[in-house]
């Protein structure tokens, strides 16, 4: 396959030459688009001819509603953002306001939220494995053995979570300054219970997914990305290092408790669907590592650094414009966000969310054609978007 | 949309002729009770999984919670399902598509609205792009609250359909989903004061005053002129980054709190440049709408170098209402949908982009509802 | 008049036994996946496929607008007679058969295959674009596999000497079991044709034809109610035969140690049953090209050199 192009519209009649074409609609409602995403396929036969992806169907204007709200209700809003890990949305949200505001955050503030959020990459890369399984080997089938093998192990961690937040998921745990909820007693214990539960059965994973013939015959080659298209795309996270590029923004900009915990970065240089999930799986067991180090140093403190804040007029200083980067397990979740010029005062001028997953749909037209309609599914699956962070 | 209801007392023929049958009210009855009990021990279920609720439907069909053991399994054509779970946010340009797979389905049929959003709209309620609640578009029987419901919220909502299924089969219930007339707490929502778009009762009026309102700023949104700007990341880079700016580019200011002010002609250049020094990865842009005297819109560029000590470059551009900023895609790929959803959202046009259409609003949606004079908490935003 | 009586007996003993295949191969997934399963609908959901068959029942009979009305009635028809139909010249003991025909092997062999026609047909009239991937897809694969299927089905007609199933049997009988002796071509061949009957009958890891998770439900995207119960039904028949078939042809049918009968040959055939959907919710799926050169390259060349063995073995070995 030569450098494929991006094709940006589907015209049937500039193929009426080329022999019989279908159209196929793929999506917006589908077993393995992983919620609402719709691509128009042009098909000769079962390969693949032309894709034009359509994003939006999640579209919910969270970026609007911002406008309405102030700095810290924005929280329990960006959760539903990429809501496979909430607390990584939380975290760069206010990241970016406490950036703005010079508000410092405590030692323990940060190093709690560093756990949570190495936690939440365990946990929503389990939950990709065992969708990205769903997708390989069907509802009927392996893959959903797969599934539910890790949806098992996912509830741990999210146990964890409703232990200290009282939520399965959308905590609204991190806010301005710091966390609100502090860890409960007995915490480092459950937690070291709960990693060496899921470290033994990543084990077993490995055996039904990365070191099984089939998964091996169905991922390797495909859907292949080139370290420069990558780039050039605004790839992050797994992605982009599966394409060969050693970047990882928790080891290249620190923040949280990485510069006191180094990070090891999985790279792999194929740039095809195995590499991305060996990246991810073994991203997996390094988390688990990082866990384990951030629980047992966990340093005594407050956990919040600002003030109550009582009126929204207190945030009436605010103003400049800040984005801040920070690595989820998708990769780098941005906020940008212009303050002040805005009679609110309280509430951003203008929040832009810089999701990982947008970029990562965008290069569905680029390597989708001159693959099969099953390599469309696996590729799909190995991005692991989520749309509520593609369309917000 | 309305709902249609007309649809909504379909019995089997076979059902039918079975309860008719001449002396056989006894047997009817029992054969009845049989029917009833395979029809609400066998829901397969059709997952509108949109967001969020999606996942935690999932994990109700996972390990823990099981629904399988009530005998339901997910099935992916709407054509072998008895029960909707609509799983979260429905948006305008999603609410079409459900009312289609709805009517694909076999009767008879049932609908589970799962979590707020699916409900009423949550907190996406008020705003420009989603639907008050999956009510408005289709008939719902059972509501599962929260935000999301526990898996076993799900569960215990399924057996609530159970025995909705039952009561309805005896006729002690409504035989349809719950409509405006059925619960007053719906009619509002279905009969909003102003009526939605699509809605042929729709006052043009209101339209029009709409129409009128996003075209022209609202007196309390002008604002005082854009705020001071510079790189937000300090270090040596950036010394490096300014003397670039300065003695190629022109710029004088270099702002504390916000990236540096470029000429707009400079833009394409100055990414080529950055990106040839090793900024080599895409990361945003962000368009910003500053109305007042005079009208400007602004567009600022994240780039970043990667690897061990990443740096950010950024930088601003600004240009007066209804001129075009030059657009990176030539020089970026991955400015191509970035650009598009600010085209989308801002309303600002990017030269030379190669494919400028709407992404996140659907192709025939009118205004950009990130302008700040598109009102963002009117009680019933304009165009939908 | 004892083949009418036992074919009467045979399928409704087939329709009551799929019914509740059903429901086995729901508990062991579910036990797989360390799940419950069905736990409501009776005392271990085992009414669950009851329920199930009462709702498909009732269900509305859509005809899509655009779909080959008489076709895409006729298919779901067409695919359960034809499986039915293999169950005739099934043995299940000594004198328990619906129709013990000299070509017993060639009359499963062919209804087998003949299975793909209505599964296309379904594919062509839905006029969804899924479906019609679905039925080619089908009918790539049938039309690949069932060459080794009848080569490795041959191994064991070549050794006993005829087509009957009764006398394969009874071959095994005096002789010993084709999958253990004579070994070398009797061990290959029976797990050649255990491969082979899985993707006949759609088993995953070669399961394109339906694909969940790449085209929504494959052939039956567009059925409804009961026309799609007799899809979902064909195919649990079609395992079953195919297990059953196997156990006749290399594990010796109703033969076994103490009493030979036919609690041996249910025994066998089930243990066949249970081992396809272990297999198939283990493994992940197959490409299909992948498939093809699987079938082509490998399977077809090696069920060959078996077919060449058991003439050697006939030849040289046997008398």
């Amino acid at each position: 396959m030569s450098a494929p192009q991006p094709q940006h519209r589907i015209e049937l009649a500039v193929h009426e030459g080329e022999g019989d074409l279908m159209l196929v609609n793929f999506g917006p409602q589908h077993p393995s688009t992983h919620g609402v995403f719709r691509i128009k396929l042009l098909l000769d036969g079962e390969i693949v001819v032309k894709a034009v992806p359509y994003p939006g169907f999640l579209h919910r204007g969270v970026e609007k509603l911002a406008e309405r709200l102030t700095f810290t209700q924005l929280g329990p809003i960006v959760d539903k953002n990429d809501y496979i890990a909430p607390m990584t949305n939380e975290q760069a949200i206010f990241m970016a306001f406490e950036k703005l505001l010079g508000i410092e955050v405590p030692r323990r503030a940060r190093w709690m939220r560093t756990l949570f959020a190495e936690l939440q990459r365990v946990a929503s890369h389990l939950l990709w494995l065992g969708t990205f399984a769903l997708d390989l080997g069907g509802a009927l089938g392996g893959g959903a053995t797969v599934f539910l093998y890790c949806f098992r192990e996912r509830e741990l961690v999210l146990d964890l979570f409703e232990e200290v937040t009282g939520a399965r998921f959308h905590y609204n745990t991190h806010t301005m300054g710091g966390n609100r909820h502090d860890l409960p007693a007995g915490y480092a214990q459950k937690v070291h219970a709960t990693l060496d539960v899921i470290a033994a059965r990543l084990v077993e994973y490995e055996h039904l997914t990365s070191t099984n013939r089939i998964f091996d015959v169905r991922t390797r080659g495909v859907g292949t990305i080139s370290s420069e298209l990558a780039l050039g795309l605004g790839l992050t996270g797994p992605v982009l290092r599966a394409s060969g590029v050693d970047h990882d923004l928790r080891r290249d900009a620190p923040y949280g408790a990485y510069d006191e915990v180094p990070v090891n970065v999985m790279t792999e240089t194929s740039g095809d669907c195995l590499a991305r999930a060996l990246v991810r799986i073994r991203e997996m067991t390094e988390s688990i590592r990082l866990a384990r180090a951030l629980i047992d140093g966990m340093p005594e403190g407050p956990i919040c650094g600002a003030k109550a804040i009582k009126t929204p007029t207190q945030f009436k200083a605010a103003s400049g414009q800040v984005y801040v980067g920070i690595e989820t397990p998708r990769g780098e979740l941005g906020t940008y966000v212009i303050a002040g010029g805005n009679e609110r005062g309280a509430a951003p001028y203008r929040l832009k969310i810089r999701p990982p997953s947008y970029h990562a749909m965008s290069v569905l037209p680029y390597v989708l054609p001159g693959h099969m309609v099953s390599d469309v599914v696996a590729i799909l699956g190995s991005l692991d978007p989520i749309m509520g962070e593609v369309d917000r | 949309m309305a709902v249609d209801e007309t649809a909504r007392n379909y019995t089997h023929p076979l059902y039918d002729t079975l309860l008719a049958a001449p002396g056989l009210n006894v047997l009817a009855g029992s054969v009845d009770q049989l029917l009833t009990w395979g029809l609400k021990n066998s829901l397969w279920i059709f997952p509108m999984a949109t967001s969020c609720c999606g996942i935690e439907f999932m994990a109700a069909s996972a390990s823990r919670v099981d629904l399988d053991r009530m005998g339901t399994i997910p099935r992916a054509t709407p054509r072998q399902a008895d029960v909707m779970v609509v799983a979260g946010t429905i948006t305008v340009k999603m609410a079409p598509r459900v009312k289609k797979l709805w009517d694909q389905m076999p009767e008879p049929k049932w609908c589970v609205a799962m979590g707020s959003c699916a409900i009423s709209g949550d907190f996406y309620r008020d705003l420009y792009p989603t639907v008050p609640g999956i009510d408005t578009v289709i008939p719902v029987d059972v509501y599962i609250p929260g935000c999301p419901p526990n898996p076993e919220a799900v569960m215990a909502g399924m057996l609530r359909l159970q025995e909705k299924i039952a009561l309805v089969r005896q006729g002690l219930f409504p035989p349809h989903g719950s409509s405006k007339e059925d619960r007053p707490e719906t009619a509002k929502m279905a009969n909003p004061a102003v009526r939605r778009l699509l809605d042929p009762a729709r006052d043009a009026a209101i339209t029009a005053h709409q129409v009128t309102l996003a075209g022209t700023p609202s007196p309390d949104t002008v604002d005082s002129p854009p705020l001071p700007v510079d790189a937000s990341t300090a270090g040596s880079a950036d010394r490096d980054l300014e003397a670039l700016l300065r003695d190629r580019f022109g710029v004088t200011e270099f702002p504390k709190d916000a990236p540096p002010l470029v000429d707009a002609a400079f833009h394409v250049e100055l990414a080529r440049t950055l990106r040839d020094r090793g900024f080599r990865q895409y990361v945003t842009c962000v368009a910003s709408h500053w109305p007042g005297d005079p009208e400007t819109f602004e567009v600022a560029t994240v780039l970043r170098s990667t690897g061990s000590g990443s740096q950010l470059a950024a930088w601003r551009v600004r240009v007066a209402a209804g001129e075009p900023v030059d657009s990176l895609c030539g020089v970026f790929a991955g400015a191509d949908w970035q650009e598009r959803e600010q085209f989308d959202l801002v309303g600002l046009r990017f030269a030379g982009h190669p494919d400028l259409r709407r992404v996140m609003m659907p192709e025939d949606y009118v205004g950009h509802p990130l302008r700040r004079d598109f009102a963002s908490d009117a009680p019933c935003a304009p165009w939908r | 008049m004892h083949w009418l009586l036992w074919s009467v007996v045979i399928i409704t003993v087939l329709m009551t036994t799929t019914a509740w295949a059903l429901w086995l191969e729901r508990k062991l997934a579910a036990r797989m996946g360390s799940r419950l399963g069905p736990t409501m609908v009776g005392r271990h959901g085992l009414l669950q496929p009851i329920a199930d068959l009462l709702k498909l029942l009732q269900k509305e009979d859509i005809l899509p607008e655009a779909a080959d009305g008489a076709l895409f009635n006729l298919a779901p028809i067409l695919t359960a007679v034809f499986a039915i139909a293999t169950v005739a010249v099934v043995p299940f003991g000594e004198g328990v058969i619906a129709a013990d025909l000299d070509i017993g092997v060639l009359w499963v062999l062919a209804f087998g295959g003949l299975m793909v026609i209505p599964v296309w047909m379904a594919g062509w009239a839905s006029n969804n674009k899924f479906a019609l991937l679905g039925g080619m897809r089908a009918v790539a694969q049938a039309v690949s596999y069932e060459v080794p299927l009848v080569l490795a089905s041959m191994v064991p007609v070549i050794l006993a000497g005829s087509m009957s199933m009764t006398d394969i049997v009874h071959y095994q009988q005096q002789h010993s079991w084709i999958a253990l002796w004579p070994t070398l071509p009797g061990l290959p061949a029976f797990l050649l044709f255990l491969l082979a009957s899985l993707a006949e009958s759609n088993r995953i890891p070669f399961d394109i034809p339906e694909a969940e998770s790449e085209l929504v439900a494959g052939v039956s995207t567009e059925y409804t109610g009961m026309k799609f119960g007799l899809f979902y039904m064909a195919e649990y028949i079609h395992t079953l035969v195919s297990s059953a078939i196997g156990a006749a042809l290399f594990l010796g049918g109703w033969s076994g140690p103490f009493a030979p009968g036919l609690h041996w040959m249910l025994l066998k055939t089930l243990g066949l049953f249970v081992f396809i959907y272990v297999v198939r919710w283990t493994l992940l799926r197959f490409r299909q090209d992948q498939l093809m050169r699987l079938a082509w390259v490998w399977l077809v060349p090696m069920g060959l050199v078996l077919v060449f063995m058991a003439a050697v073995v006939v030849v040289w070995g046997g008398a």
